[in-house]
């Protein structure tokens, strides 16, 4: 027994309602009488008494309203389904990347797609089947449909992503399954109780669990170190509950750097130093013996740049323009830098060789050439005709709390308060990469944003780095994300290292010719701004070309709760089963709502009332109706 | 509504065989100063009394005179119209219980014994009465004489509509002030009064010389007490005054008795002063009423 339409419960406030305007009138109906003369005063305790009195109007009322509410909230029983009728079955698959893992040459996936064709085939004919995906997101791949050979060519396109499959996108998956009688789930670990129970009271709920071993080594994290001066580190961890052996291969611009076989003990996590690199460049850590997952043996990064390249400071403090070459040096210390005080800069004296870096705080100048730009506490006047399309900065500033504790992944941390903040309204082709709080607000403004034009990157900070912002060991965030945004800024144009499942949006010149880790090929329609939008869901590299350029995205995957088959396979799956079978164990039932039998309640109950409205109007009068 | 059953065809030939009861013979004191003015249809002689100075010598009996040498007066019994006047509470309280429709069942018993006394010519008018906005409003009909011009009272009575509150004393003062001559007054009301505004009122009446008759209206479910069971505030149709009470067989036993002690009160005072008195409690007592109770009571006959 449930209720399809629970929110309409609210209307059982109207209970409320009948309750008070019974109690009014009981307590105070009047009538008009020829003279007082004929009447006592009524002793106070029955007086009292009239709140218990049974009202045979009343309770007619209340049941035929509190019919109709059940009714509109659409109470239902669960009932045996009755013979020829058509059942709906929902087929609901786990995506993550766990369920690619393999045992004797069969994933997961395979194996619960084999378990969906038995269900297509013990299904009555004229049944109808639904089936929906989720991952990272919950996704109707097939709607219901009676038409089997649709459904198995979706269930045969099914391929696991690399991305983990998330507790929120099953309820969602589950939730989108609710209007079938029958919902088979398809995944590798137990799902969670509270999915399974929410879905479980409108349908029969049937969890399949794929087997497969815990045998999975990942790659953590790859750092490449620094140039020349410290050692590059591969963090790697060993899933299973067995010793494992691990052959790691690092490889940069294809050029084997090191390679070694390594012994894991059950569940050890390994940090594996190699040698400082000798050149810049891509940089990608392979584990060359197989596993269960494939999508966490190999991850990429790139190699600190020490290009010497030109760089421009312009600000009209001294001692910024001083704070910002420090930080710059410490980014990469080839770095040639020039500062400048904008009122005496002439942005043609500097030949016709343009920077790779434009630093310019509080201030703007247009016309300097360079590859990149940073605008620092942007002032709120920027023409029109700049290659900044869309933005618009506020003059008045103030102080902000810097939303850094979700970028560092530390819940409890309390972000760094910059005191001079300018508001920022970015263009849609730009993302924010950092956030804060104006004091005493909710609303989260942009500290720092990035974006591509065909001019270039241009990237902003909201903040004012004056009274050395930068080096306050109080305010590390702001620096921080100011050596973040300059990284990003001064990274190779057509390379992206990017996490699996996160979206890219890369500047384009026309249609775009996307080319996935797979050999998958696929074209894509710029933007209004010239951009395309990208979301790996496989980890590998991506190929983006669109005329002469060529954009090369890696996609790293790592999720530890996903890519520990070890914890997921030894997980109480009785439990799961078990409430799955409390649903089986009466057999197929379906929802069967009550409306008409509700309805014939309050009918009756309203018949019921107008008679005995109709035998007291004819013996007191309609007056006393 | 009950007012225009008395207007019925049907009805008014059950009262064609009803008279008056009234007093119809007055005796015409010698050497007053109206004898003349009222002279009746007929002279009968009634007595002789010893004559005192100032009788009018036109009433000395010379025979009486002559064979006793005594001086008597001759006096005389003097037939004559009367004028009635039908006073019909028109106040607040005759409109509760609506069902009841006292004021359709007074106005009804009105214009019944109205058309009953055009029967002998004599001079009928119908009021109603009720103290409205502080002032008394008497609202009389013209005299009407003949039974052909009965149905002239029909506007009238369709047009009494009930309001404000009971005060017979003022109502009372206002027919006075008429000064018309002594007659009959019939007063038709709930007599839901104070005790002394009824009393003085009808003292008064007595006072001027007018024979009166009192009917005493009633519905019959305030009569009973027969209200729908269960706690009420009930509301003085007339003061406006509320009070909580809780209706059912004790309620309508208690109401009951109020009443007859109400009732008694009033036939108590009317049968000390020599005022004919009749009650009709109920709608559905009109035709017996009429027909049984007023001819017991001498009202008719």
């Amino acid at each position: 027994m449930g209720f399809l339409n629970p929110i309409n419960l609210l209307w059982a406030a109207a209970l409320g309602v009948l309750v008070f305007i019974y109690l009014r009138s009981r307590s105070r109906p009047t009538i008009a009488v020829s003279s007082l003369m004929l009447f006592d005063e009524v002793p106070a305790p029955v007086a009292r008494m009239r709140h218990v009195r049974i009202d045979l109007l009343f309770w007619l009322e209340i049941a035929a309203l509190t019919a109709l509410v059940l009714a509109v909230a659409g109470l239902y029983v669960m009932a045996p389904v009755r013979a020829h009728h058509g059942r709906s079955h929902a087929l609901v698959f786990d995506l993550g990347a766990a369920m690619s893992a393999k045992t004797s040459g069969t994933s997961s996936l395979e194996e619960a797609k084999r378990q969906a064709f038995g269900v297509i085939d013990d299904a009555a004919a004229g049944d109808e089947f639904s089936v929906i995906t989720y991952a990272l997101e919950a996704q109707v791949a097939a709607p219901q449909t009676r038409n089997i050979a649709s459904v198995r060519k979706t269930i045969d396109a099914l391929k696991p992503y690399a991305v983990p499959a998330r507790a929120s996108a099953l309820e969602a998956a589950m939730m989108r399954a609710r209007g079938a009688s029958t919902i088979d789930l398809f995944t590798e670990r137990p799902p969670s109780q509270r999915a399974i129970a929410d879905a479980g009271t409108t349908a029969q709920v049937r969890v399949h669990r794929a087997a497969h071993g815990d045998d999975n080594v990942a790659i953590v994290s790859l750092d490449p170190g620094t140039l020349d001066a410290s050692r590059g580190r591969v963090v790697l961890r060993n899933f299973s509950l067995k010793p494992r052996l691990a052959e790691l291969q690092i490889k940069i611009a294809d050029r084997e750097v090191f390679h070694q076989t390594l012994m894991f003990a059950p569940r050890e996590q390994m940090v594996v130093g190699f040698e400082p690199l000798k050149e810049r460049g891509l940089i990608s850590a392979q584990i060359l013996t197989p596993d269960a997952i494939e999508a966490d043996n190999r991850r990429w990064a790139y190699g600190q740049t020490d290009a010497a390249g030109r760089i421009l400071v312009l600000s009209p403090d001294a001692a910024v323009r001083e704070d910002l070459a420090r930080v710059l040096i410490a980014v990469n210390p080839n770095l040639q830098i020039e500062t400048a005080d904008p009122a005496k800069f002439d942005s043609h004296a500097n030949g016709a060789r343009p920077f790779d870096l434009a630093v310019m705080h509080d201030c703007y100048f247009p016309g300097v050439p360079a590859a990149s730009v940073l605008l620092i506490y942007p002032p709120a006047a920027i023409p029109p005709a700049a290659r900044i399309p869309g933005l618009a900065v506020s003059a008045k500033a103030g102080p902000a709390v810097l939303n850094s504790a979700r970028d560092r992944g530390d819940e409890a941390g309390q972000g760094a308060v910059v005191p001079a903040v300018r508001t920022l309204s970015l263009p849609d082709w730009m993302d924010t990469l950092a956030l804060g709080t104006r004091p005493g607000t909710y609303d989260l403004a942009p500290i720092a944003a990035i974006g591509s034009v065909p001019g270039g990157r241009i990237g902003i900070l909201a903040f004012d780095v004056r009274d050395r912002l930068l080096l306050d060991p109080d305010r590390l965030d702001a620096l921080v994300i100011t050596v973040n945004l300059m990284k990003r800024l001064m990274a190779p144009a057509n390379l992206q290292i990017v996490s699996t499942g996160s979206y890219l949006n890369i500047p384009v010149t026309g249609p775009a010719a996307i080319t996935a880790p797979g050999g998958a090929a696929s074209t894509a329609t710029p933007d209004q701004w010239g951009r395309v939008r990208l979301r790996p869901l496989e980890s590998g590299r991506y190929t983006i070309e669109s005329g002469n350029r060529t954009v090369q995205v890696f996609a790293n995957y790592f999720d530890a709760s996903e890519s520990d088959l070890a914890m997921a396979a030894s997980a109480p799956a009785a439990r799961a089963t078990g409430s799955a079978a409390s649903s089986n164990s009466a057999g197929p039932r379906e929802v069967q709502p009550l409306l008409i039998i509700l309805a014939a309640m309050a009918m009756a109950a309203f018949v019921i009332e107008a008679a005995v409205l109709l035998r007291h109007a004819s013996r007191w009068g309609l007056g006393h109706v | 509504m009950l007012e225009a059953r008395a207007f019925e065809p049907e009805f008014l030939k059950k009262l064609d065989r009803l008279i008056l009861g009234i007093k119809r013979a007055r005796t015409v004191r010698a050497g007053q100063r109206t004898l003349g003015r009222v002279q009746g249809l007929g002279i009968e002689p009634e007595n002789f009394r010893e004559y005192n100075e100032g009788d009018d010598l036109r009433f000395l009996d010379w025979n009486t005179y002559a064979r006793l040498d005594e001086l008597a007066i001759r006096t005389f019994r003097a037939e004559r119209q009367v004028e009635m006047t039908m006073l019909v509470d028109a106040s607040g309280s005759m409109a509760f219980p609506e069902r009841d429709d006292k004021l359709g069942l007074a106005l009804a018993i009105a214009a019944s014994i109205a058309y009953v006394g055009m029967n002998d010519n004599d001079a009928v008018r119908i009021g109603a009465f009720a103290m409205r906005r502080g002032e008394m409003q008497l609202d009389l009909s013209p005299f009407h004489r003949r039974r052909e011009s009965y149905l002239n009272f029909q506007p009238f009575v369709a047009a009494v509509r009930t309001g404000g509150e009971t005060r017979l004393g003022a109502a009372v003062d206002s027919l006075l002030h008429q000064r018309r001559p002594a007659g009959i007054v019939m007063i038709i009301s709930d007599f839901l009064v104070n005790r002394i505004d009824y009393e003085d009122a009808l003292s008064r009446l007595i006072a001027a010389r007018h024979e009166v008759k009192a009917i005493h209206v009633m519905g019959e479910m305030e009569s009973n007490g027969a209200y729908p069971p269960g706690l009420y505030r009930v509301r003085d149709a007339e003061s406006g005054e509320m009070r909580e009470t809780v209706f059912g067989p004790e309620t309508a036993a208690a109401c009951r008795r109020k009443v007859e002690q109400l009732s008694g009160a009033v036939r108590e005072f009317c049968n000390s002063r020599g005022i004919a008195y009749a009650h009709a409690f109920g709608a559905g007592s009109l035709e017996p009423f009429v027909e049984r109770e007023l001819p017991a009571l001498g009202v008719v006959r």
